[in-house]
């Protein structure tokens, strides 16, 4: 037989071609997420998620944190919203670097929204990054951004069944938030077991009672999240 | 949730393959999709037919497969089906990341997936 290259095997004309294509669909944003994951720690910013249900509370504890925080940290938050830039200026009036984000018409945060938010502030003045997600229980859980840890804030006056309604923005939660029990009574709802139904979806999450108004559990919150 | 911006990006990248390959035709596209994702295959489905409308992949067949979410145990070394809470208040069994052999806390291994596994096409 004689050596060297063949001619190139082509399917026919109008024969059928079965492509093993393997596309992962999630992927666009996964990786989005790690390169900004590397970029955050290669400055040495720890980002944390802050994510949960509309009115539950997100910004408050954000503001409580910010609090407790602000003279050992040099802090930024990003600010998601479908619109308004109302969060964000408050969150401004504590001194801190506030990006918003309005997503327009997407009920989610996504890792590209996120790393354009990265290029507005100074990361190397920067050493912790809290990113306020869009309320909402289900999208974001769907969408990494690339931060280390996920706090997710719930309140009682959202009634008893929040948790076991969407376990799986649960799954992947650190420090579960359970906002507002100064109403639980009025609203008839039992934190404790709001508390057993998290720790039973996600044993590793810490569920925390909080009041961000007055600041009870909010010292707990930054504990946990090792802050 | 997503299913209009997940299915066009899926007939997108479809009809990427098929330029690539020149065909004449998409016949079937087959897509893989774990159970925690978001994505509702009747949704997917509704969403399919209506973005291929008037592209080479009209006539296509969607086939969905779902995948089950698995989980690994890191102390049992349990690999496998969740743990689920079966409370008959939840009508729907809700998974748990405790291991249903030791209890202890597993990790997820599969069931996040929306992978558009093969095509098949006439050139």
């Amino acid at each position: 037989m004689k050596s060297g290259i063949k001619d190139v095997v082509k399917a026919e004309e109008g024969e059928t071609y079965d492509i093993e294509l393997d596309v992962n669909i999630l992927e666009a944003n996964e990786r989005l997420a790690e390169e900004n994951r590397k970029m955050l720690s290669s400055y040495g910013v720890e980002a944390i998620d802050v994510m949960g249900s509309i009115g539950s509370g997100k910004t408050s504890l954000i503001e409580k944190m910010i609090g407790f925080l602000k003279n050992r940290y040099r802090i930024a938050v990003f600010k998601g919203d479908l619109t308004t830039t109302i969060d964000a200026e408050m969150i401004a009036r504590h001194g801190v670097e506030s990006v918003p984000i309005n997503t327009g018409r997407e009920c989610h945060l996504d890792a590209n929204l996120v790393s354009k938010a990265l290029r507005r502030i100074d990361l190397s003045m920067t050493d912790l990054l809290f990113i306020e997600n869009v309320g909402n229980l289900i999208c974001p859980a769907e969408f990494p951004l690339g931060s280390d840890k996920r706090i997710v804030v719930i309140s009682v006056t959202e009634g008893p069944y929040m948790v076991i309604k969407h376990p799986f923005i649960f799954m992947d939660a650190d420090v579960v938030a359970i906002n507002k029990i100064d109403l639980a009574e009025a609203m008839a709802v039992d934190v404790n077991k709001l508390k057993r139904e998290v720790k039973s979806i996600n044993p590793k999450s810490v569920p925390v009672p909080t009041n961000c108004r007055s600041g009870e559990g909010v010292r707990e919150v930054v504990k946990t999240l090792g802050l | 949730m997503h299913e209009y911006s997940m299915t066009s990006q899926i007939v997108e990248s479809v009809l990427k393959e098929a330029r690539r390959h020149d065909a004449k035709i998409v016949l079937q596209v087959r897509l893989i999709l774990g159970n925690l994702t978001f994505l509702n295959p009747e949704q997917v489905t509704f969403w399919y037919r209506l973005i291929t409308k008037g592209t080479i992949m009209e006539k296509s067949r969607l086939s969905i497969q779902r995948k089950e979410g698995t989980v690994r145990c890191q102390r049992c070394e349990y690999e496998g089906n969740f743990s689920y809470e079966d409370d008959p208040l939840y009508h729907i069994p809700i998974p748990t990341l405790l291991c249903p052999r030791c209890g202890n806390i597993v990790e997820v291994v599969n069931g996040k997936e929306c992978i558009v596994k093969c095509v098949k096409m006439v050139v």
